[in-house]
């Protein structure tokens, strides 16, 4: 508050004599005064808040601005610590202010007419000291939204001054930037909105600050004319905002006590029925509009489950009650649709806790018109201790971080980024390594979060991770060594360069894709239908072929869902044997191919995604058209297009036209095949999510985390965490022809990849943003594998020769009990969640006391020949290091083994078996670090 | 409240009163191994906080008699009807009087009046999968989310004591809908994975290897921690600690004697092993009564096969007696033991069978009316709540769906079922959906 005093002061003693303005005073009165002279307060019977009120004065009677001796004068020059002194709280005023106020008085205490003092609240005189601190560093000056367009007078714009400093950190200024409309004939201001003031005509708003200035073009049409209301774009809306159709209450599908409404307001048509036919009368009056159960109960005037929703006199119900008053007519047939909605600001960077930002959401009709509907829309975070939305749209920071505001209206949903930096940061861009266009987009949002990266990892654990994530498999101590030994700097690209053009590459992408492909025998046993074994064997064997040739994956998925065929003779076609049910099928299609989950769509518009009931069954209506016969070999179904058989729509029981999620109705000819239709689309860059995809489903294997997360949630409401990464990722992989083994090479070789997961300050808390590495827990397959390579001992698995890895199963039924106990994927399901990685407590009585590791390390025999070959313990202990942990062992830890021995001489051989088995129990050999 | 059919899990809900709510006290995941970021996302929804209720009882003992056993020749007979409904049998009078029970629950009989029997349980799923599903979460199957368990519930809500896992099958997880439901695999049942009635019965991995003594052990522990060590100190994560404390409670349970005797059956007495019955009733239920003795909370237990279409005779014949003897003696145990009072036992099937006998002697699924047995931890006792009609075909009166039930159990055991958990795609669900809690059943 001092601050804000005194830069007018400073102004004022340059300029030498000049006389006092209004709004020089008005920040000392408004701070210091007029909090308890107003008209909710009044202390001594004085009000302060317009000039007329000080004239006049208190219960002393004297007034406040006589130019010779003003009582104002008087009290604020008393000496401190005296009974009649004013300010009474927080000290006396400061010389310069008293000084100011004295010659604003003597000078006749001009006022600009028209204004109200209001007191000012701690918060926004903080909120102005800091701005004025920063006023110099502002960049961009800028009026939410850009443009203008108001028809009608019941049009009301809400406006909002949105400032970017030098820091990149945002602020909200609409408060405190003055603002004007240029021709005030034609549009003004009321509050901080905007509304029209002629009829027609174009004219623009201005703010500025500091120095600096906005404009924004507004547009005027009808402007004096008015609109009616209507059912569908002014009551609907209030159902949705009010909760009224929600799920738990008279969306419900039975509704609640005794009304319902369609789910999120899907079906207005049936809704107005609802309301106007069913208990005629009742719900709505006509003759009187206010006692109509709709009105009465929203506003709490009668009991209600639901409570009171909003205020008799506010614009919710006058909007109800309007269109009740009206007659309750229904809209014509061509009323206007929403077609859109748009979101401002859209990224937003706040600075320390409790620094407040106002979203605005505009919405788009067909008839070219648009609306401001804040105050309609339903606003919800996605990450509340970061940054919380109010109903109104207010964003409030709070720890650092970064969040999503989601706001929904219509069928629409639309999201704004908070990220939220701590204040006054002692932070300068650090020079990270940039090794490819990957480390590009990690550090620009890692800069714009202010969290620093870890280091580069060292060459020990860079060539352990990058086994294990690149061929699932844990390096051998030879590896380790030649690696660690060779001096060329380009040696972490050979030796990712090598890996991959290994077979365990493709071996580990096979199994990832049999996951999501779901290869697996008896899904249908009940059915007494493939896939059996020797079908999922051949379903396995196909995709092995093209994954192993390098097939694009575009080319793969094409083959895949076009497929007509035989089970054993197109082993192919087993996919559409996995699924049986035509909705679950397109389902599965989208959320593995897409990363989208359309279920909630199925029986209504899907609340926190983009995803209509229409666009759910015009995508199902691809999978229409599955003809299948059995044969007389029941190993053998046969699936073909039998070119019938329609999509119908769940609530309005018409067919829906196939129609590509979120693109075009494809132009379909008699004859053609609708999945082949559907592939060709599907895997190609016209449809934007499949390269996003994949991508991401690659990205999530290396960093144990999808940009987006989980792989298999797509949607509106859960953006990922860097949308440049992802968006570069996924053009690449375009680019580069779907050949995933490039994007794999650009992930692994990026700076972020082969960072350290030894945390900073800055980066501890920090998983979404790629900062430091994460430490993972090896999937079941590799880990057993792993334990059969370190410990010498051989797999055996149904179906595989004895000494086949894990990795290599073809079948997601055949399984034992460690790879179940560890998680091993089902494949029951095409959810990315069916590979677990959480720990039990049967996981660890089975390292520990179980066959996997007991009896391994006593048949393997890796220690009794080390000890045979004369090895002494240090060395064994060595061996066992490089072996299990891949790295040398630290002396102490060496030193621990040896004393052991040492102890029990006698029995020498089990104390190295034991120092084994710890090595094999500890989690450093369970993690990927 | 009651939700769509294919969507029973509750969305989030935007407009309640912000006061009401409150974040997630962290500690409850504490042990549990949640990272960072799913306790923000939790924490993200604001989950309400519900009324905490005091425990009645510290465990239950759930016998689950899967096939769905015939309410006439068990819990509910009518001996005025007609001998096509009345069925093969001729019920018996019990120790409470006017109430009987089927010809086969002689010894059963004798204790009726420690129980409390609900013969008015009733559901829609007809389908053994679907009924047991209710039977075992309180929810009627969803294509959308897989529900847990109540003993996954239990595990999530309470964690462990005396280093048992909280959550045990016994003999092992024959049933899906025993399992996590939504929920990580780390509340998932401990199963024993092998038969207490067998000869050579041991829990798999409880024991280390014969050549491993104790002294050994001891040793590679010793070791085992010398080699975490530098891997602890360097690396921090969520996923570690769990590891970590599930390494602990294995501990817990390899070198506490006590707490691995609870598994040991060995350690009861012949002549109690005898009265429980040497057969897989006797000797899974003693198993079970030593589980929760030892501070297991929720025991699994499944016998028998009651899915009798044909021959309802011989099925009872077959599967009843055993199940008589040992579930009668595990309740005069527990009483005897002064356990009775804070153990509850529970039986319970997917659904009952058709009133009318069939053509191959036999009864059909029918969930519209069963019945349901309970014992101590708060229970009445000699008490029957409800009725079927006079035939067994419908609810007569105090109808009684697997959501009371469930709401019912739980609040037993001090869960307040109204209490949501977050399920994936930070979407809160009710422990139970709707349902009340029986406040007539207790004591």
């Amino acid at each position: 508050m001092r601050l804000s005093a005194l830069l007018p002061l400073l102004l004022v003693s340059l300029a030498g004599a000049a006389p006092v303005s209004f709004d020089e005073v008005r920040p000392v009165l408004e701070g210091r005064c007029v909090e308890c002279h107003n008209p909710a307060k009044v202390k001594g019977k004085l009000l302060m808040t317009t000039r007329e009120e000080m004239a006049k004065g208190g219960e002393s009677g004297a007034s406040l601005l006589s130019p010779k001796d003003g009582e104002i004068v008087k009290r604020i020059t008393l000496p401190k610590g005296h009974d009649d002194i004013m300010p009474p709280k927080d000290g006396p005023l400061a010389a310069a202010e008293i000084d100011l106020l004295r010659r604003w008085v003597a000078e006749g205490a001009v006022w600009t007419s028209g204004v109200v003092l209001k007191a000012r609240d701690k918060a926004e005189e903080t909120a102005r000291a800091e701005l004025t601190a920063k006023l110099a560093t502002i960049q961009k000056l800028e009026i939410l939204p850009p443009s203008f367009s108001l028809e009608t007078r019941r049009d009301l714009h809400r406006v909002v001054v949105f400032a970017t400093f030098s820091d990149a950190t945002t602020r909200d200024v609409t408060a405190f930037a003055k603002l004007n409309v240029a021709d005030g004939k034609i549009a003004r201001l009321d509050g901080f909105s905007l509304a029209a003031a002629g009829d027609a005509g174009a004219t623009e708003l201005v703010a500025q600050i500091g120095g600096l200035t906005a404009k924004a073009p507004v547009a005027v049409k009808d402007g004096l004319k008015d609109r009616a209301v209507s059912f569908r774009l002014d009551v609907m809306p209030v159902f949705l905002r009010a909760n009224c159709n929600s799920g738990g209450c008279h969306g419900a599908a039975r509704g609640k006590d005794g009304f319902r409404l369609s789910l999120f307001g899907m079906d207005p048509a049936g809704d107005y029925v609802r309301l106007t036919r069913e208990m005629v009368g009742r719900r709505i009056n006509l003759a009187i509009p206010e006692e109509s159960t709709v009105i009465e109960k929203a506003v709490g005037a009668v009991p209600h489950s639901g409570n009171k929703l909003y205020d008799a006199d506010s614009a919710y119900n006058k909007a109800v009650l309007e269109w009740i008053t009206n007659g309750a007519k229904d809209d014509p047939a061509d009323v206007a649709k929403v077609t859109g909605i748009e979101i401002f600001p859209s990224q937003i960077v706040l600075e320390g806790p409790g620094a407040t930002q106002q979203i605005t959401v505009r919405a788009k009709y067909s008839d070219g018109t648009d609306r401001d509907v804040t105050e309609l829309a339903v606003f919800t975070s996605n990450n509340d201790p970061v940054a919380a939305i109010t109903k109104g749209g207010l964003v409030k920071s709070g720890d650092r971080g970064a969040a999503f505001m989601l706001a929904r209206f219509n069928v629409y949903s639309i999201t704004s980024q908070v990220i939220v930096i701590p204040q006054g940061l002692k932070y300068e861009r650090p020079k990270a390594e940039e090794f490819n266009y990957v480390d590009k987009a990690v550090n620009e949002r890692l800069h714009r979060l202010r969290i620093l990266p870890s280091e580069l990892c060292d060459d020990e654990t860079f060539v352990r991770r990058v086994h294990i994530d690149v061929v699932g498999l844990y390096p051998k101590p030879d590896e380790i060594r030649a690696f660690v030994a060779d001096k060329s700097p380009d040696k972490r690209a050979k030796l990712v360069d090598a890996l991959l053009q290994r077979k365990e590459f493709t071996e580990l992408w096979v199994m990832k894709w049999s996951e999501l492909l779901q290869i697996r025998s008896g899904i249908n046993q009940g059915n007494n239908a493939p896939p059996f074994y020797k079908n999922a064997l051949l379903y396995y064997n196909w995709l092995a072929d093209r994954i192993g040739k390098n097939v694009p994956i575009d080319k793969v998925v094409v083959e895949l869902l076009s497929s007509s065929g035989g089970t054993v003779s197109v082993p192919s076609v087993n996919y559409y044997q996995n699924e049986l049910d035509r909705l679950k099928l397109s389902e599965n299609v989208a959320q593995v191919f897409m990363g989208m989950r359309l279920q909630c769509a199925q029986c209504h518009n899907h609340p926190f995604d983009r995803w209509t009931m229409d666009d759910y069954y015009g995508f199902n209506a691809f999978f229409a058209q599955i003809g299948r016969k059995t044969t007389d070999d029941p190993q053998e179904v046969v699936v073909f297009n039998s070119h019938n058989g329609e999509s119908q729509h769940f609530l309005t029981k018409q067919n829906v036209k196939p129609k590509f999620l979120g693109a075009e109705e494809p132009d379909l000819k008699p004859g053609d095949d609708r999945r082949r239709v559907l592939a060709e689309w599907l895997a190609s860059p016209r449809n934007p999510y499949f390269a996003r995809n994949l991508a991401n489903i690659v990205w999530a294997h290396f960093f144990g985390v999808g940009v987006v997360d989980p792989v298999d949630d797509v949607r509106i409401s859960n953006p990922p965490s860097n949308p440049e990464l992802l968006d570069e990722l996924a053009k690449r992989l375009t680019d580069y022809n779907y050949d995933f083994r490039r994007i794999v090479r650009d992930i692994v070789l990026s700076a972020a990849y082969q960072r350290s997961s030894k945390p900073n300050e800055t980066n501890a808390g920090d998983r979404l943003n790629f900062a430091r590495s994460q430490v993972r827990r090896v999937r079941a397959e590799v880990l057993l594998d792993a334990i059969s390579q370190i410990t010498e001992t051989p797999n055996k698995f149904q179906g595989l020769p004895l000494g086949a890895r894990a990795v290599q199963i073809a079948d997601g039924a055949v399984s034992n009990y460690f790879l179940t106990t560890f998680g091993r994927a089902k494949r029951e399901s095409v959810a990315s969640s069916e590979v677990k990685t959480d720990p039990s407590l049967s996981q660890a009585l089975h390292l520990m006391n179980g066959d996997a590791l007991n009896e391994r390390i006593r048949r393997g025999k890796v220690v009794e020949t080390l000890v045979a070959a004369g090895k002494k313990d240090p060395e064994i202990v060595d061996e066992l290091f490089m072996r299990v942990f891949g790295r040398r062992p630290l002396p102490a830890e060496t030193a621990a083994v040896v004393k052991s021995v040492a102890a029990e001489p006698e029995s020498r051989l089990a104390v190295l078996e034991d120092a084994f088995w710890a090595l094999m129990n500890s989690k450093e050999f369970y993690f990927n670090h | 409240m009651k939700l769509h059919k294919n969507c029973q899990g509750d969305h989030p809900d935007f407009l309640s009163a912000l006061s009401r709510r409150d974040f997630l006290q962290v500690g409850v995941f504490g042990t549990i191994g949640l990272s960072l970021p799913e306790m923000l996302r939790l924490q993200a929804l604001e989950i309400s906080k519900v009324e905490s209720f005091p425990a009645l009882a510290d465990a239950v003992i759930h016998i689950y008699l899967p096939g769905g056993i015939a309410q006439h020749e068990s819990w509910d007979p009518k001996p005025f009807a007609s001998p096509d409904y009345r069925g093969p049998f001729t019920p018996i009078k019990t120790s409470v009087p006017g109430e009987y029970v089927g010809e086969k629950f002689v010894n059963i009989a004798k204790i009726m009046n420690k129980l409390t029997v609900v013969r008015s349980m009733t559901h829609g799923e007809a389908a053994h999968e679907r009924g047991t599903h209710n039977m075992f979460t309180g929810y009627r199957p969803s294509p959308a989310i897989k529900f847990p368990s109540f003993g996954s519930v239990i595990s999530h809500e309470q964690g462990t004591r005396n280093n048992l896992p909280p959550y045990v099958v016994v003999p092992s997880q024959s049933i899906p809908e025993q399992g996590t439901g939504y929920m990580s695999s780390a509340f998932g049942p401990f199963a024993l994975g092998s038969d207490p009635a067998s000869k050579d019965f041991t829990v798999r991995d409880l024991l280390a290897p014969k050549e491993v003594t104790t002294s050994r052990f001891d040793r590679r522990r010793g070791m085992l921690a010398a080699v975490d060590e530098h891997f602890r100190t360097v690396e921090k994560s969520d996923a570690i600690s769990a590891m970590d404390s599930f390494y602990q409670a294995a501990y817990g349970l390899v070198s506490s004697s006590k707490a691995r005797e609870a598994f040991d059956l060995s350690k009861e007495p012949d002549k109690l092993r005898d009265e429980y019955g040497r057969n897989t009733a006797g000797q899974r239920l003693i198993l079970a009564r030593r589980l929760v003795e030892a501070g297991v909370r929720m025991v699994s237990v499944t016998y028998g096969s009651w899915d009798h279409h044909s021959n309802v005779r011989g099925g009872f014949d077959s599967n009843a007696p055993a199940f008589d003897q040992a579930f009668a003696r595990l309740i005069t145990d527990l009483h005897d033991r002064g356990m009775l009072k804070r153990t509850l036992v529970m039986v319970s099937s997917e659904f009952g069978r058709t009133p009318k006998i069939n053509g191959t002697n036999g009864r059909d699924h029918w969930p519209r009316v069963f019945s349901v047995a309970m014992a101590g931890g708060g229970m009445k006792e000699g008490y029957v709540h409800g009725a079927s009609d006079a035939l067994g075909g419908e609810p007569d009166r105090d109808a009684v769906g697997p959501e009371d039930l469930a709401k019912t159990m739980y609040r037993c055991l001090g869960i307040n079922a109204e209490k949501r958990i977050m399920a994936d795609g930070g979407r809160p669900i009710d422990i139970v959906n709707g349902g009340r809690v029986m406040n007539d059943w207790l004591a």
